[in-house]
């Protein structure tokens, strides 16, 4: 069934904003999706009807926390079929749940990590830092059309190897690696796999189970939830034998001058007073999701990228393979001898058009590419063609007086 | 370009809001990191340059690529444009701050930002003295007060003059506030070039000093000085007449012009001075130009009084 883009767009109260009379084309959502009206409306509830400490407080308005923190956990759960709800864990973001797992593992000298030439600064540089303390760290360099090799993968694979620590679909191109493989080959090798999620999992049907990923990272600011959530998925018995480095409110049963009791998981890994809000309107943006199914969203998605990649492909240097099936929602590019930031900033000014520039916070990628940048338009499923076409128009437009 | 531009801009409102000094101190890092023949990285130059031509892209596509292809010119322009108004301003400030007018000592009656009111305002003269500045006394001229008072003031006025007009009410105040403190004294100096036959006023009101007229003759003289018909001698006369002079021997003395030495020797006395235009106030050894309010007269007086004590 495919969606209904104008009953969707119904729920998006910033999405009738107007600037100058021109209305508002939003192309970044890679970076922060906007919230629908149910969300924005459990977040509220929070603060409006209930507002309280969840897990401590014993009154009604505590109480009710608690259980709705509960049922945004069961909700997660479902949404990336885990076996168990204590195996998510409340985060800030993806940054915060792939800084646990790199840190928790206590690798030692000799042990090495596998990264794709593509990671996040999120992903990349909690690796980087284990470097220091004699930990390995080799890349596996891509296609040249920026898919993943799997043989150079194998490749790097040998019995140092604990960690494959690798982005799931690419925040650069939006490619998508195989996963599956990925992880079949690593537990091959005794190596565990963490996956940087953040731009799978809003737009893909994600099954841990089937996937048999040990960790999984991903933000809520990035899937319709409020900004400061994020998930960490971790196998039951894996967390268990983790030591948790942020610790203190609630991530223990009990303690005295000497010692502590540390919580079971998942709680020993949420320090402190938790966003109860977010977490709450986290739940409803998964359900919102549910319902309207990921693969609609996909396929919704790879045809605008389509719609784009057929009307620009002559006029810009496309980042990452040109064939846009590859490229999910991410539309990634270069004008010759124009700058990305002035194009983005151009594009917003004169058409409302928002897309992103920069690095993207891939600048080990940029660096050994020898780019500045880029402009990068991302699409969720509240674009329509109209938008898509509005963007083509407007990069023609701009790049004449740019050129 | 664009940032030294920015730096100023953004500097200048940064004073009264914060989020332009936010824009200000990147500019002043861009501009740092140019003069150092760096790359500037904070990306404001980019900022700026793509906002304007964005902006303008909405309505005038073509004169945004127009500013665009040719920003640096642009901006290296305004930049010019803005350093020249600022030195203009800085030398009004100099002026306002050194002769009470903006525009110096030869436009005393042009507009000044800084003196919205006008109450620096003079009539002007063009004067080629380039000898000493002689202290002005007060000679054998009119005077009101007594001769040995603490504080003299010695006025330099035209009587076609509106600014000396405009000083006249101020220094009625003056005189009723400080009684016998004050020694006033009221010398010609008659703009003929920008006002026609001042001279003739002056002549025509030191003719009433023969019938002890003069200080009347001077206040009638200026309550009519916008409704006067004519300017010329023989509007001075009839303004005799009207006033209630002895018209014989008021004519008398216009015709002969009796005072025609007296009213030169008070403007080369005014020049040599160094009055350049009306009314000009002499209070003991301090001076203010212009028609300005008692506040500032008082300040003055009060500070001459006090060292007097």
């Amino acid at each position: 069934m495919g969606l209904n883009i104008n009953k969707i767009r119904e729920d998006f109260d910033i999405l009738k904003k107007k600037i100058n009379n021109k209305p508002i084309t939003y192309l970044d959502s890679a970076c922060v999706s906007l919230k629908p009206r149910q969300v924005v409306e459990k977040i509220n509830s929070y603060y409006n009807e209930f507002t309280a400490c969840g897990g401590r407080s014993m009154h009604r308005f505590g109480n009710r926390v608690t259980d709705e923190v509960e049922k945004s956990r069961g909700v997660i759960k479902k949404f990336i079929n885990s076996k168990k709800e204590n195996e998510i864990i409340f985060t800030r973001n993806s940054t915060e749940g792939l800084n646990i797992v790199t840190k928790s593992l206590e690798l030692k000298k000799g042990d090495k990590i596998i990264q794709t030439d593509k990671e996040h600064n999120s992903s990349l540089l909690p690796c980087l830092v284990l470097k220091e303390n004699g930990v390995l760290h080799e890349i596996v360099k891509s296609n040249d059309d920026n898919t993943f090799n799997l043989e150079n993968f194998e490749n790097k694979m040998d019995k140092s190897v604990k960690l494959v620590s690798v982005v799931h679909t690419s925040n650069l191109d939006g490619v998508t690696n195989p996963v599956k493989e990925i992880i079949k080959i690593a537990h091959d090798h005794n190596a565990l796999v963490l996956l940087d999620s953040a731009q799978s999992v809003p737009h893909k049907d994600i099954d841990v189970k089937n996937l048999d990923v040990d960790f999984m990272a991903f933000s809520g600011h990035k899937m319709l939830g409020s900004s400061g959530t994020g998930i960490l998925y971790g196998k039951e018995h894996l967390l268990n034998g983790f030591k948790p480095f942020l610790i203190g409110g609630e991530t223990v049963t009990d303690s005295t001058y000497n010692s502590y009791t540390l919580e079971k998981i998942p709680h020993r890994f949420e320090a402190g007073l938790q966003n109860y809000a977010g977490i709450m309107g986290l739940g409803e943006a998964a359900k919102y999701l549910m319902r309207i199914g990921k693969s609609n969203i996909e396929k919704h998605e790879t045809n605008l990228n389509k719609r784009i990649t057929e009307k620009l492909i002559d006029d810009v240097k496309i980042i990452g393979p040109e064939d846009s099936s590859l490229r999910g929602g991410v539309f990634n590019f270069n004008i010759e001898k124009t700058d990305p930031h002035e194009l983005a900033l151009m594009l917003d000014e004169s058409e409302n058009v928002m897309i992103r520039s920069g690095a993207h916070c891939v600048h080990s990628w940029y660096n050994a590419h020898n780019l500045d940048g880029s402009a990068r338009a991302t699409l969720y499923f509240y674009n329509t063609e109209e938008e898509v076409d509005r963007f083509v128009e407007a990069v023609k437009k701009v790049s004449k007086l740019l050129l | 370009m664009i940032c030294l531009l920015a730096l100023i801009v953004f500097g200048v409102l940064g004073i009264f809001s914060a989020t332009h000094r936010i824009i200000a101190k990147e500019a002043l890092d861009c501009v740092f990191r140019r003069v150092t023949l760096r790359k500037c990285t904070t990306g404001l130059d980019k900022r700026l340059k793509s906002q304007i031509t964005g902006k303008l892209m909405r309505s005038h596509p073509k004169t945004a690529k127009t500013v665009y292809k040719n920003f640096e010119i642009i901006s290296w322009f305004f930049t010019l444009v803005l350093i020249w108004s600022l030195i203009q301003s800085g030398i009004s400030g100099y002026n306002y701050a050194i002769y009470g007018n903006c525009n110096g000592k030869t436009n005393g009656e042009e507009f000044c930002v800084f003196d919205p009111a006008g109450k620096g305002k003079f009539s002007t003269l063009a004067s080629n003295y380039s000898g000493p500045v002689v202290f002005p006394d007060i000679d054998d001229d009119p005077s009101i007060g007594p001769k040995d008072a603490p504080v003299k003031i010695i006025e330099f006025g035209c009587f076609r003059c509106p600014y000396t007009k405009k000083a006249e009410e101020t220094m009625k105040q003056v005189l009723d506030y400080y009684g016998e403190d004050i020694l006033f004294v009221y010398r010609d100096f008659a703009l003929s070039e920008n006002h026609p036959h001042a001279d003739v006023h002056a002549e025509a009101v030191n003719c009433a000093l023969d019938q002890e007229k003069y200080w009347e003759f001077k206040n009638y003289m200026f309550e009519t000085q916008t409704t006067m018909e004519s300017h010329t001698v023989e509007g001075m006369k009839k303004l005799g007449e009207e006033f209630g002079l002895d018209t014989q021997k008021f004519n008398k003395c216009i015709d002969d012009r009796d005072y025609k030495e007296e009213v030169e020797n008070d403007l080369i006395a005014g020049i040599k001075a160094g009055v350049y235009g009306t009314p000009t106030f002499f209070i003991n050894n301090k001076t203010i130009v212009g028609p300005r309010d008692f506040k500032t007269f008082k300040k003055i007086i009060d500070e001459e009084l006090e060292e007097w004590d």
